[in-house]
């Protein structure tokens, strides 16, 4: 890979000089300003610095004064402050240059695929270091644990917090408890004692001077998994959410192992081995249980505070976010300033708060938390990783001794995977979803260590622990072996294992449903066995939740709805977008109609933009923002719309330029023209084109929804602002009061224009008056929703008669290339043979294409007609059924596993039902009965019963259905 | 576990893949659900009904919408009387042995109010307020209803057939295997 590496080596150092340029400065007039503010990012090491060298780099500055001063007492035309601006100017340059770090490593997308970034910003960290050490023969910056645990850790662990699935979280967490507790002590006590097992053995060299308890102490925080590595290394992976969850999750929660066992072998050291007591280990159990049960509380206590909180917020939006930052920071603080696991805190807090805040909030407020977290944790990240490496170039800092460096690597690498087997075996055993090999070897691997172990080091005291500087080289091998070795190969490692991936699968409102019905089902089945089981927790808290904390930590109009509606505008927000950001390029085969809250009963030929944007086959651009410059046959109806607009709209808009107020955020004044602009655009198109005859109204009844949706504001019954184009007659809005004012904003904010994502009465072939190419990249191919297309693929032989497969898509997020279409042929054939029963021979005529995709080599459709095919949705492991027909892919290990079970019942169950010949290519279809009995071969023990006698009397077995009957 | 043999014939525990110790449970929660209906000796199959009175009024499921739905889906008679067989179905095919598919294929039913074997727009609308315990008013449990089909309704016909369900479904592959309780 030359040129990125070229490319990277080259702006490396361009950085590398602009921080070159920099650097002296703030070290040369650092000597004798004693003032370092709140934020110790420049090291001590400033201070020692040796006279001489300061004055030679101190010249240039200190020339300019002299100049200034001998110019004459009087007044300075130019001053120069550095003393002054030093420490948040040092801050924002280090941010700078952290930031433009990483611009750089994107700039090659090949490279960083292969390469995570925190490998690179290590290395950027030991270029940098190096340089400032040369330039300045001692090292002047360092990650001091002080910045790292009060700024840098907190960013992380709070968006980390406040993001996290808290469903995954909580469905897992006894595993995660599980690993971070049982495992941080297995890892630490085996880590420490096989360590000084080493040292009696002479592994270690002389002179690493720790007994039992240095080396305890040791393993205490080496053996913590690093929150800041593994979200760092893990992003990039895209294992599954499960994976990634439990060892993520384990990371957040072993910190208050981390914390008390540190704590507890420091004050053992610090009285020394021998005086320790029965008691006191009594004791560092007790400190366990409050540090990290207090830490929790903290936390949760601080979300019930920041949920309430935000219930009363309405009046003052602008703040809001300030809300979310300040008191999930707090809950880190308060438990730091107790002692308590101050992550565990923060992160709690977040969990429990998330539910409460984003319901409250506007939309706009949850933005802005959701970027401003992520570019806080973002940027702390990059300048963890850029110190680690600045750190480590100091050589005084540390002191090698192989034996001890190679000993840990080797015990944290055997103690972790021995760890992880053996609590997996244990948790197996209650586990609903047992974890498998694979990802026994994933949490093994991905065990990252990081940069809570390295600040932990660094703030051990040399005078009572005397290997301190063994123990800091060690982790920073430590460190950067797991960080860049592990972190650059554990993407191979799954691509490798084939770990299941995460599906960038976006949530859908039936899914939302599902997850809720299946919740209340399985807690019923539960109640009625009597058990009470996980399920039957989990409602027993939901229950709590929506009697007394909903109530109390909502605002009222959120309250009273229900949390699957706003599932529901979520996703309907969401598919609006997508539908949108593709606009511009493509057309789009979704169905798309403005505004949802239109009463679609009175209107049933209502706008569909979709619809008229296939007519006029051109890429329209719907963004909400923007006037988009449409290319094509569009520029002109553009600029004619655009004098249209100029003539009535700008002017009187003026007006609320004079209604600036600091306390709420009116919809930028620019940001609203757009919109309107935008508005009026589309709906003079509409008007244009023929298909639309209701948009006249649309405005109106989005408006008379709007109000409909909510009877409490409905009474207010305030003009809007939101002026509909025909008025053809400038409107001055009267604005009445600030009060009504922020309403009117904040219902702008909050609702806006909402799409949503309709289904269309008829199924709707594509016109073929679009071009060839437009509908190869974007008709059928494009239509499964976003999915895989192998996958998904619309099911052929349910689309009308002679036509292709209808557009089914809501958002055609996927083009598939031509010459994927093969891929897509065959998954089609492959689909067909699961699901159609033997179909008609008149099947095949009434389908050309989908006969003919059939015939693709390597799908051996007459396999897949027997008989038997009808029922591989239920019966789908018999190896001797299956061949040439579909298969569930990731179903094959579990159904293996199952055929093992009930292994000795295959010969009489063959007899029972002997496999239908392989080559019949037009096999009859199957008698009513055989269905039952093809699944009955693959349980034929439990299912035999309720797939006969499920079905009610009189209606057909289901998988018996085919094209005949729809 | 001594007794449980003269409560059952080896056939009769060879028909349900759960293991013994599962089945003397569920078997005496169906019985203590109704001491007075249930024989011990259910060597001859006697012909024993629960209810659904008895399911529907336990405390523990007085809140559950879809407790109705449960027993009618699974008993053999549609109307919620569950025999001992039924209730044993209900927890094979909820196991964690059991198919995806016959998970699926149940989850289905259980939404298909009417039995017409298609999850039709009122099928959908009965869900959501019971899911939504009637919150929603009619016109956002019809966009709601709209949404879900225009997602997973494949065919256009305005319905979800049992194979839209599954395609659906079995988009997120860990959903079904969630849907499962262990006892």
């Amino acid at each position: 890979m030359p040129k990125p590496g070229l490319l990277s080596a080259a702006l490396l150092f361009g950085v590398a000089a602009i921080v070159l340029v920099l650097f002296p400065l703030p070290a040369s007039t650092d000597s004798g300003d004693g003032t370092r503010g709140p934020v110790a990012l420049a090291h001590s090491a400033a201070e020692e610095r040796a006279a001489p060298g300061v004055a030679a780099e101190d010249e240039e500055p200190g020339g300019q004064h002299q100049q200034q001063h001998q110019h004459g007492g009087g007044y300075k035309v130019v001053q120069w402050e550095w003393s002054y601006v030093q420490t948040p100017y040092i801050i924002a340059i280090w941010l700078l240059v952290a930031s433009v770090a990483k611009i750089l490593f994107h700039f090659s997308q090949r490279f960083t695929t292969v390469v995570p970034e925190s490998c690179m910003l290590i290395l950027l960290g030991l270029v940098l270091g190096g340089i400032v050490l040369i330039a300045n023969k001692k090292q002047l910056y360092q990650l001091e644990p002080a910045l790292f645990f009060l700024f840098l850790l907190p960013t992380i662990v709070g968006d980390a917090g406040y993001f996290m699935p808290a469903r995954l979280f909580f469905d897992n967490l006894g595993a995660i408890l599980t690993y971070a507790v049982v495992g941080t002590l297995w890892n630490s006590f085996c880590t420490g004692f096989s360590l000084y097992a080493a040292k009696v053995l002479n592994v270690i060299d002389e002179k690493v001077q720790a007994d039992l308890m240095d080396f305890l102490l040791f393993g205490a925080l080496i053996s913590a998994v690093d929150p800041v590595a593994v979200l760092a290394v893990f992003e990039e992976v895209h294992v599954n959410d499960t994976l990634f969850i439990i060892v993520f999750g384990e990371s957040l929660v072993n910190d208050a192992v981390t914390v008390v066992l540190y704590k507890v072998y420091i004050s053992f050291v610090e009285v020394g081995p021998k005086n320790v007591q029965t008691v006191d280990y009594f004791k560092g159990v007790a400190s366990f249980l409050i540090v990290s049960i207090g830490g929790t509380l903290v936390g949760l206590v601080f979300a019930v505070i920041l949920g309430f909180i935000t219930r009363f917020t309405k009046k003052v939006r602008i703040i809001e976010p300030l809300f979310v930052f300040l008191l999930v920071y707090l809950a880190y603080l308060t438990a730091e300033l107790f002692s308590l696991s101050a992550i565990l805190s923060m992160t709690f807090c977040g969990i429990g708060a998330n539910k409460y805040v984003e319901a409250n909030i506007s939309q706009k407020s949850r933005t802005t938390v959701k970027y401003t977290m992520k570019t806080l944790a973002s940027i702390a990240e990059t300048i963890i990783f850029i110190f680690l490496g600045i750190s480590a170039v100091d050589k005084s800092k540390w002191a090698w001794d192989t034996g001890l460096v190679s000993c840990t690597l080797v015990f944290i690498f055997i103690f972790r995977a021995v760890g992880v087997v053996g609590q997996t075996w244990v948790l197996n055993r209650f586990r609903l979803v047992p974890l498998d090999k694979i990802d026994q070897v994933v949490m093994s691997y991905g065990g990252l260590r990081g940069a809570v172990a390295f600040a932990l080091v660094v703030l051990l005291d040399g005078e009572q622990v005397k290997a301190k500087d063994y123990f800091v080289a060690t982790t920073i091998v430590v460190v950067f072996f797991t960080v860049m070795f592990q972190g650059l190969t554990i993407k191979p490692l799954v691509k490798w294992l084939k770990v299941p991936r995460s599906t960038s699968r976006k949530p859908t409102i039936n899914e939302e449903i599902h997850e809720r019905a299946f919740d209340h089902i399985l807690t019923a089945v539960e109640d009625i066995a009597g058990l009470q089981g996980y399920h039957h927790w989990r409602d027993k808290w939901e229950q709590f939740d929506k009697n007394y904390l909903s109530k109390l930590l909502l605002r009222k109009s959120v309250y009273r709805k229900s949390e699957l509606w706003e599932a529901y505008q979520k996703i309907n927000i969401r598919d609006a977008i997508s539908v949108i950001d593709q606009g511009g390029n493509v057309l789009t085969s979704a169905r798309l109609s403005l505004p949802s809250m239109a009463s679609r009963a009175s209107f049933p030929e209502f706008t569909n933009v979709t619809n008229y944007l296939r007519e006029n086959g051109s890429g329209v651009c719907l963004d909400l923002q923007v006037i988009d410059n449409v290319p094509g046959a569009k520029v002109e109806e553009d600029t004619e719309t655009h004098h249209v607009l100029a003539g009535n709209l700008y002017k009187p808009r003026r007006r609320y330029q004079s209604h600036y107020s600091r306390h709420f955020m009116p919809l930028g004044e620019k940001e609203r023209q757009d919109r309107e602009v935008f508005q009026r655009n589309m709906k003079y198109r509409m008007e244009s084109s023929k298909s639309t005859r209701h948009k006249r109204h649309k405005k109106e009844r989005s408006i008379k929804k709007r109000h409909g949706s909510d009877p409490k504001e409905e009474s207010t019954e305030k003009p809007r602002r939101n002026v509909s184009w025909h008025d053809k007659e400038p409107v001055l809005v009267p604005v009445d009061s600030e009060d009504d004012k922020a309403e009117h904003s904040e219902k702008d904010e909050d609702e806006g224009i909402t799409f949503v994502a309709r289904k269309v009465e008829t199924p709707k072939p594509r016109p073929k008056s679009v071009p060839a190419a437009v509908e190869a990249s974007s008709s059928p191919l494009a239509s499964p929703l976003s999915r895989p297309p192998s996958v998904d693929t619309p099911l052929p032989w349910k689309g009308g008669v002679g036509s292709p497969p209808p557009c089914v898509s809501v958002e055609a997020t996927k083009i598939i290339p031509v010459d994927l279409q093969q891929a897509w042929n065959q998954s089609i054939s492959s689909l067909e043979s699961i699901s159609s029963p033997p179909a008609p021979p008149s099947a095949d005529a009434v389908h050309p294409r989908i006969s003919a995709l059939s015939r693709i080599p390597g799908a051996p459709r007459p396999a897949s007609y027997t008989p038997s095919s009808s029922s591989s949705f239920f019966s789908t492991s018999n190896t001797q059924l299956v061949q040439g027909s579909f298969l569930f892919p990731e179903k094959i290990p579990k159904e293996e596993e199952e055929d093992e079970s009930s292994h000795e019942l295959q010969p009489l169950m063959s007899t029972l039902k002997p496999p239908p010949p392989a080559t019949t290519s037009a096999p009859p279809p199957p008698p009513p009965g055989s269905a039952p009995g093809q699944g009955r071969r693959k349980h034929p023990r439990v299912f035999l019963r309720s797939l006969v006698s499920a079905p009610p009397p009189g209606n057909t077995e289901p998988w018996s259905r085919g094209p005949t009957q729809l | 576990m001594g007794n449980k043999q003269t409560i059952f014939t080896a056939q009769q525990l060879d028909a349900y893949q759960v293991s013994d110790h599962v089945y003397s449970i569920l078997f005496y929660r169906y019985r203590d659900l109704a001491p007075q209906l249930v024989p011990l000796d259910y060597t001859n199959n006697p012909d024993v009904k629960l209810p659904y009175e008895l399911i529907g009024s336990m405390p523990e499921l007085k809140d559950n919408p879809f407790r109705q739905r449960i027993a009618e889906v699974f008993s053999e008679d549609g109307e919620g009387n569950m025999t001992l067989n039924d209730f044993l179905d209900m927890f094979s095919v909820l196991s964690e042995m059991a198919p995806r598919d016959l998970k699926a294929y149940y989850a289905f039913k259980i939404y298909d109010f009417n039995n017409d074997d298609f999850i039709c727009k009122s099928d959908l609308e009965k869900t959501l307020n019971k899911l939504t315990r009637n919150e929603l008013t009619e016109e956002e449990v019809r966009m709601v209803c709209e949404k879900v089909l225009d997602e997973a309704d494949l065919d256009n016909d305005g319905r979800l057939s049992l194979d839209d369900f599954q395609h659906m479904i079995l988009r997120a592959p860990e959903f079904l295997s969630t849907f499962h309780i262990r006892i």
